[in-house]
């Protein structure tokens, strides 16, 4: 990860950037198993990269496969939470 | 009217306002310039000497590489300044014989403008666009990226947001 990120990101540099322990993380990278999870605004680490995520986005859990560009993003990036529009003509007037 | 590294500076401007010309220097920047370079407060363009003018022009060209500032000698300890009715000493501060060092809070060599700016811009949107994220996505739809309302207005967005975007 580039140490400007920690920096650009207006988080203290002292504190590092937020992430959340996955205790099954070396399991699934061995095992190719997508780990499930609601934390969004987990930063992605070096170590993520190659690991498969299912990201809730507050109704599903979204596939994001990990590669070396998304290092220093956050996992709720990757999972969109917004609908586009589509008009629906009503079944009943 | 003086060409800079093929931008138009008006005569009668002040140079720490005419600079701001350039893509990528606003008025922090631009007085800052003005002061490495040692021009004046109320200096206008047209009166830079052409030295002044070739040294902006070297200085904004490859701000990088640009020459480490000159180290001044400070007064000793024991220096007691000459009395006020004194005549003032001929000699002028003369630069000190001291390595000079790159000093961290030089933050004018690390500047970028115009083209090399523009294509830094371009280069992180296509970044977010490659890997997917949100931001890319909406850069891709011409929205706002940033949380701002779409029902109405997001006229800027709808004009700069693009993957290749053009200001």
């Amino acid at each position: 990860m580039l140490p400007t990120l920690v920096v650009q990101s207006g988080r203290s540099a002292w504190k590092g950037p937020f992430f959340v322990a996955f205790p099954n993380l070396r399991q699934a990278l061995d095992n190719n198993i997508p780990i499930k999870t609601q934390a969004r605004s987990c930063t992605i680490l070096p170590n993520f990269v190659g690991l498969k995520f299912l990201v809730h986005n507050g109704k599903d859990y979204l596939p994001v496969s990990i590669t070396q560009d998304m290092v220093g993003h956050k996992l709720g990036e990757f999972a969109a939470t917004r609908k586009r529009f589509t008009y629906r003509a009503t079944k009943n007037k | 009217m003086v060409h800079i590294l093929g931008v138009l500076l008006p005569d009668k401007q002040l140079v720490k306002f005419a600079l701001t010309h350039f893509y990528g220097i606003g008025r922090e920047t631009a007085s800052r310039i003005c002061a490495r370079m040692q021009i004046h407060d109320t200096c206008k363009v047209r009166d830079l000497s052409a030295n002044q003018i070739t040294s902006i022009t070297a200085f904004l060209s490859s701000p990088a590489t640009a020459p480490l500032l000159q180290r001044y000698s400070l007064a000793a300890p024991d220096h007691v300044p000459p009395r006020f009715t004194d005549p003032i000493p001929s000699e002028e501060a003369t630069p000190t014989d001291a390595p000079q060092k790159l000093s961290i809070g030089d933050r004018l060599r690390s500047i970028k403008i115009e083209s090399e700016l523009r294509r830094e811009v371009r280069e992180n949107i296509a970044h977010q666009r490659n890997i997917g994220s949100y931001v890319g996505r909406r850069h891709a739809m011409g929205l706002p990226v940033r949380g701002q309302n779409t029902q109405t207005n997001a006229r800027t967005a709808r004009k700069l947001n693009k993957v290749e975007r053009y200001a």
